[in-house]
């Protein structure tokens, strides 16, 4: 390849990639170069600063249209900016979270937290924007143990410990599984770009192997719901959730699992979406069972064993096993409306899971104590605080109003929009009935329940800031949630993600 | 049967060995020696491939560098020469039972394999091809990667670096 070819591609459009990579870089070395007393709090505020660069630089990029670099290895269309747009908001957000958390008390490896919570995002990000195995492998790896290396970092914490340790062993079996997968499909076709292998499966002999195709797309799937914690991957989140700080829980919850659906949609559908399965039906058809009983089982699963927690971490890990399950339920049916439902809910399920999460993380701080008992009678302390806690969980369960609601309105119409999946929307109804009980639980302790100790929780900036963000957005998505569609609609641009760059 | 099938053979052989010796073994020295015995055999297989450069990248990574840290690791950190407790039949069962089915399915598939046309000379200069990909179209992935060493590597010396407060406490 001629320098000036490469030199013909419009490297601008990384920008977003590329400030995110020089603040991380910026901000090892300062973390490096610091007097070693100097507080590294404040590196907060700079990595927040390169957060919102590269979201202005994103809206700036928005009317482009599809740009693709090195055959497609960086490729820039609707779904990588829409989704782009949930990390960068997302990440944001957990840094404003970040900044509060003095549960650590002293502030070592505060700055590596912050440079890795950027080389986090940037993996995801570049998962969301590429559409070659390769690249995507990269970023899925970036993200993974960039999130290993932040559930450990408390190192004194034995909780924070066995959670990492638990963590990589998993995570490094999920990889196993998904590259084992990604193997037969790069064996079949001989293609690491997607729309070359799309386009190789429709070659009639690679079609006789088709049991193999369903196989080694079985087994991707498995491998990578591990990043989106449902069964047969979900046991890890408990633990992790529970042992890993606060502002890297709500990062697990919310950007990492986004990234995770992000790779299956675009990997899955994107090479799947013409291949013929073993009988007359097509591939993605023919999956569908086994997609909608691991949904379904996730549902379940999650919502029953969160009825049994009191420590309240671990109700919010199984309450997004629970979540995940919703939000797979319209790509296990792969209607229309597939794009927007999934698109609508991780956006209402980021704000109101990092709002419940900034909850947490204040109340929990002032009670040293994570059981869900620290919450009884916030009303009586602090009621604006129980007030947007009642909000973000209702939400969650899916209360007209909400964000959530509208979100799992959509869910619930494109899994009924396919046919022959009622039973799917069935068990969405009756788990999401379970899940009141856990999570009118937590309202009721904090508004019917006499405290049990004394004392207003104050509320410091960062995370009055998040929680207003959070409270705001979750109830205009919910009164007028054609603001955030509208949006998709204009920007959002199906035909883009399924036919290659000429 | 050529002489082709029968170095693949003894090669697959060694290597199933290797990872079941691996699985098997109690010491945690032995398990490195057979895992050795299985990197080992896999680079002989890609060069049965032809892809030698492959092969020598895992003898150089794999082999070497990876041997290596295993043993350092076991060197540096602590651990009960007695194994660990015996784990119950019935679960050894269900995994058995899955790892066969998992054999089965995959074999039966594997059986009908059919390719379309196959590059030949995909061995003729081997490493520069590989070589130029790399750095020209797969540069993205490849910077990518960089930084995911690099991750590796703070993160490396974060979680093993000894805190001041525990060096004093040593002191006293």
């Amino acid at each position: 390849m001629e320098l000036e070819t490469i030199r013909s591609y419009d490297w601008g459009i990384m920008a977003p990639e590329l400030i995110i990579l020089g603040a991380a870089t910026i901000l090892s070395l300062a973390d490096l170069l610091m007097p070693k007393k100097a507080s590294r709090r404040y590196l907060a505020i700079f990595a927040f600063l390169g957060v919102a660069c590269a979201l202005v630089a994103l809206f700036m990029q928005l009317d482009n249209g599809v740009i693709s670099i090195l055959a497609d290895t960086y490729r820039f269309d609707s779904f990588s900016k829409a989704f782009k747009l949930l990390f960068l908001i997302g990440t944001g957000l957990i840094l404003l979270l970040a900044f509060d958390d003095r549960k650590g008390e002293r502030d070592e490896y505060r700055g590596e937290f912050y440079y890795l919570l950027l080389t986090a995002l940037l993996g995801a990000m570049m998962m969301a924007s590429s559409a070659d195995m390769i690249t995507l492998f990269v970023g899925l790896e970036l993200l993974s143990l960039s999130s290993y290396i932040m559930a450990g970092l408390r190192k004194r914490d034995r909780q924070s410990n066995e959670a990492a340790f638990k963590y990589v062993v998993n995570g490094g079996i999920s990889t196993a599984i998904t590259l084992f997968g990604m193997s037969y499909i790069f064996g079949l076709t001989g293609e690491t770009n997607l729309y070359a292998i799309q386009n190789a499966l429709g070659d009639p002999t690679i079609l006789q192997n088709q049991f193999l195709l369903v196989f080694a797309f079985l087994i991707t799937f498995v491998g990578l719901s591990f990043k989106i914690a449902t069964v047969p991957f979900q046991m890890w989140a408990p633990d992790v959730y529970h042992g890993a700080p606060i502002p890297v829980t709500a990062f697990l919850s919310v950007v990492s699992k986004a990234a995770g659906f992000v790779i299956m949609i675009r990997f899955l559908l994107v090479t799947f979406i013409a291949a013929p399965g073993v009988a007359e039906k097509p591939l993605l058809q023919e999956v569908q069972p086994y997609l909608a009983i691991l949904a379904g089982a996730s549902m379940i699963i999650g919502n029953l064993i969160a009825l049994r927690q009191r420590n309240i971490k671990r109700m919010f890990a199984y309450s997004s096993i629970a979540q995940a399950g919703y939000i797979l339920v319209p790509f296990a049916v792969i209607s229309g409306l597939m794009f927007e439902a999934v698109w609508f809910y991780l956006l209402a399920y980021l704000f109101m899971n990092i709002g419940v999460f900034a909850i947490i993380q204040l109340v929990t701080a002032k009670s040293g104590s994570t059981d869900i008992s620290s919450f009884a009678g916030l009303y009586r302390r602090s009621p604006w605080i129980a007030v947007c806690m009642t909000i973000f969980v209702l939400s969650l369960a899916g209360f007209p109003a909400t964000a959530g609601f509208i979100g799992k309105f959509g869910i619930f119409m494109s899994a009924l929009s396919t046919g022959a999946h009622y039973w799917l929307a069935g068990i969405m109804i009756a788990t999401t009935v379970v899940s009141y009980f856990y999570y009118f639980n937590v309202i009721g302790q904090m508004f019917f329940r006499s405290e049990e100790e004394a004392g207003k929780v104050s509320i410091p900036g960062g995370v009055l800031t998040v929680t207003a963000v959070c409270v705001i957005s979750t109830l205009v998505l919910g009164i007028l949630p054609h603001t955030a569609l509208e949006f998709f609609y204009n920007q959002f641009d199906l035909s883009q993600f399924f036919t290659p760059t000429k | 049967m050529t002489g082709e099938m029968i170095a693949f053979f003894i090669l697959a052989l060694v290597a199933i060995c290797g990872g079941v010796f691996m699985i098997h073994s109690e010491n945690v020295v032995h398990m490195v020696v057979s895992l050795i015995f299985t990197f080992l055999s896999i680079a002989g297989i890609y060069i049965l491939l032809s892809a030698e450069f492959v092969a020598v990248v895992q003898v150089l990574i794999y082999s070497g560098a990876i041997t290596i840290i295993m043993l350092f690791g076991i060197m540096l950190t602590k651990h009960d020469p007695k194994s660990e407790k015996r784990i119950a039949k019935s679960r050894i069962l269900a995994v058995g039972t899955g790892v066969v089915a998992f054999f089965i399915i995959m074999f039966l598939a594997i059986n009908k394999l059919s390719f379309k046309q196959q590059d030949v000379e995909l061995y003729v200069h081997n490493v520069k091809k590989i070589g130029i990909e790399l750095y020209s179209k797969y540069v993205i992935p490849f910077e990518l990667t960089s930084i995911l060493l690099l991750v590796a590597l703070i993160g490396a010396v974060v979680l093993a670096k000894k805190d001041e407060s525990e060096e004093m406490n040593e002191h006293e």
